[in-house]
């Protein structure tokens, strides 16, 4: 190909990556890791190989850890190992490389994507890996290779090929709500429900074939399950009152939910294969939005009983109650995060909500978030992320921010009236 | 444990994160698929004598919607007739909370007709919590439309 041909290609999918995150880094943020990702050699007909670097790059830059060099600025274009110069990459203060190339796969239609990740300081290949798909998850083949590279340079597994889940609202181009599934990164947004009436409260099960969801279809709150492979649903057993706010249990055997036949709003746990409802908390207030915990022996729930709303935990076992949060007069919608260790809930300081975070040792409170009605925060499953609902104007949207509060972004690539998102576990 | 084993199985978790891997990945091709529900339940027949209106994070009615109740409780018993109670919050707090808030609003309504003679098994109440606002913005404007519990009859 022309070289001019490639800067037009070049300057047209950074245009187009660009959009699909706007991020912002906050003050105090440390320098970034850099990383060269060599376009892959692409040893297919179809002229796709700047896109792949492109999904890549736009992946690992997402929340601000990494910085990608301009391939315009690299010496060379190794595609194998014997063309890896260490000290010139070490010259452009890289840490580290990816290297790699593209070939038709085997099987009819499916390319593989081989690569190397070398650390330029220790000068030695850290991963080997491949990548094997049909040539239209393109997207997904970049997404994994992301995947790979942030959990061998930072520890912890990547998100990048995991997806979330939303509420899209009525909007002039839709009469209906729709429930939504999106990559991370905002791309391919498919409705797998859509509803003259309201929907409520996406959550997902640990297998991630399944979401469980309210839907006001049949005139009044009612819990439903679909499968995402089939689009096969079923409505969870009725009962009288609000049916509502389901949370997978950690194994995927039980939902805890919040039904009001009592009387009034309390926390009950479903059982999927007795199809039973068992009562774990019982109080004349509101009790409401149940999350369980990573270990599956307590859950987390918000109550109104001390007079303002408050989040406390309840032990799955014994019924027994502990109150958690203490600032302020309205904390509400916890998480855990995937360790256990601390949870990120709504805050409301001088009328205005904030998302924050509380660590469960030291009870400490961190205001995530300064925009206005902020809400319904969802945790990436390697902990490092949050992203909530929030106002760009009258529009309901997505932000993002890292847990350490440096970096935030908006999801600006998600059209229309976007809220609840729901971040599904990692498993594909 | 003692500090021996410790120590060498530190070692080997050093020695097996210093090492290159091996990976070999596929993507999956299956796409999630769509249902859709119909059956649409509309907002008319709504005037301002069957809409009560309520203060930020509270479920009492004052004494003008009291009136409004016991006007429509004689218009029910009169006309033999059945009722729907809809409760709604402005979108402030969370959404949940809020379903929770909307049926302790469609509930004091329901509360009132009972007091003022109609039988309960006519009445039915679901919340719809800040998910149909009446009116859009986020202001006070707004929101006090939308903090509101809707006696349908029919």
């Amino acid at each position: 190909m022309p070289k001019n041909i490639i800067l037009i290609c070049l300057v047209l999918f950074i245009t187009n990556i660009h959009s699909q995150l706007r991020i912002e880094i906050k003050g105090g943020a440390e320098d970034p890791i850099s990383i060269g990702i060599v376009p892959l050699e692409w040893n297919l007909d179809s002229p796709q190989d700047i896109y792949l670097h492109q999904i890549i790059k736009s992946d690992l830059e997402s929340f601000g850890e990494f910085k990608v060099l301009p391939p315009e600025n690299m010496l060379s274009f190794p595609s194998k190992k014997e063309e890896v110069f260490f000290k010139d990459w070490r010259m452009l203060g890289v840490d580290y490389l990816v290297i790699g190339r593209v070939n038709v796969a085997d099987f009819p239609g499916e390319i593989i994507a081989s690569y190397t990740i070398f650390d330029i300081v220790r000068e030695k290949s850290i991963h080997r890996g491949s990548v094997i798909g049909p040539v239209q998850t393109l997207r997904k083949i970049g997404h994994k290779i992301s995947d790979k590279i942030y959990s061998r340079v930072q520890g912890i597994p990547g998100i990048f090929s995991t997806k979330i889940a939303y509420i899209d609202k009525p909007s002039k181009g839709d009469p209906n709500y729709n429930l939504r599934i999106t990559d991370i990164d905002g791309y391919d947004s498919l409705s797998i429900f859509s509803s003259p009436q309201p929907l409520m409260s996406p959550s997902w099960s640990p297998d991630r074939q399944n979401i469980a969801y309210v839907s006001f279809e049949e005139g009044t709150s009612r819990i439903f399950l679909q499968q995402l492979n089939s689009a096969q649903r079923q409505g969870v057993k009725l009962e009288e009152g609000i049916n509502s706010s389901p949370n997978w249990s950690p194994n995927g055997d039980k939902i805890s939910a919040v039904l009001s036949k009592s009387g009034n709003p309390d926390i009950f746990i479903y059982d999927l294969k007795r199809n039973t409802w068992k009562q774990i908390t019982k109080h004349f207030g509101i009790d409401t939005e149940p999350d369980w915990s990573p270990s599956s022996k307590t859950i987390l729930f918000t109550s109104n009983r001390s007079g303002s709303p408050q989040i406390y935990e309840v032990n799955v076992r014994s019924n027994k109650i502990k109150r958690l949060t203490f600032e302020g007069t309205y904390n509400a919608r916890g998480r855990y995060l995937p360790d256990g260790k601390g949870i990120v809930f709504v805050h409301r300081k001088n009328g205005v909500f904030h998302i924050a975070t509380q660590n469960l040792k030291t009870g400490k409170i961190r205001i995530l978030t300064d925009t206005f009605l902020d809400e319904s925060p969802t945790v990436s499953p390697n902990g490092n992320v949050v992203i909530y609902a929030t106002k760009d104007g009258d529009r309901d949207t997505l932000a993002g921010i890292t847990i350490d509060g440096k970096t935030k972004f908006v999801m600006s690539s998600i059209k229309g009236e976007a809220r609840e998102p729901a971040w599904s576990p990692l498993i594909d | 444990m003692n500090i021996t084993h410790k120590f060498i199985l530190t070692l080997i978790v050093f020695f097996l994160a210093s090492c290159s891997s091996v990976s070999m990945d596929r993507t999956n091709d299956a796409t999630a698929i769509s249902a859709t529900a119909t059956g649409a339940y509309s907002d008319t027949g709504i005037t301002s004598n069957n809409i009560l209106y309520f203060a930020y994070d509270k479920s009492d009615i004052n004494s003008e919607g009291r009136t409004k109740i016991r006007t429509l409780a004689k218009l029910i018993n009169d006309n033999n007739l059945s009722v729907r109670i809809e409760g709604h919050c402005d979108e402030r707090g969370t959404r949940e909370y809020n379903l929770a808030l909307g049926e302790k609003r469609a509930k004091t309504v329901a509360e009132l007709l009972i007091i003022n003679g109609v039988a309960s098994d006519k009445i039915d109440t679901v919340s719809y919590g800040e998910e149909k606002p009446a009116s859009p913005g986020s202001n006070e404007r707004s929101w006090s439309q939308n903090r509101r519990a809707l006696v349908k009859t029919f």
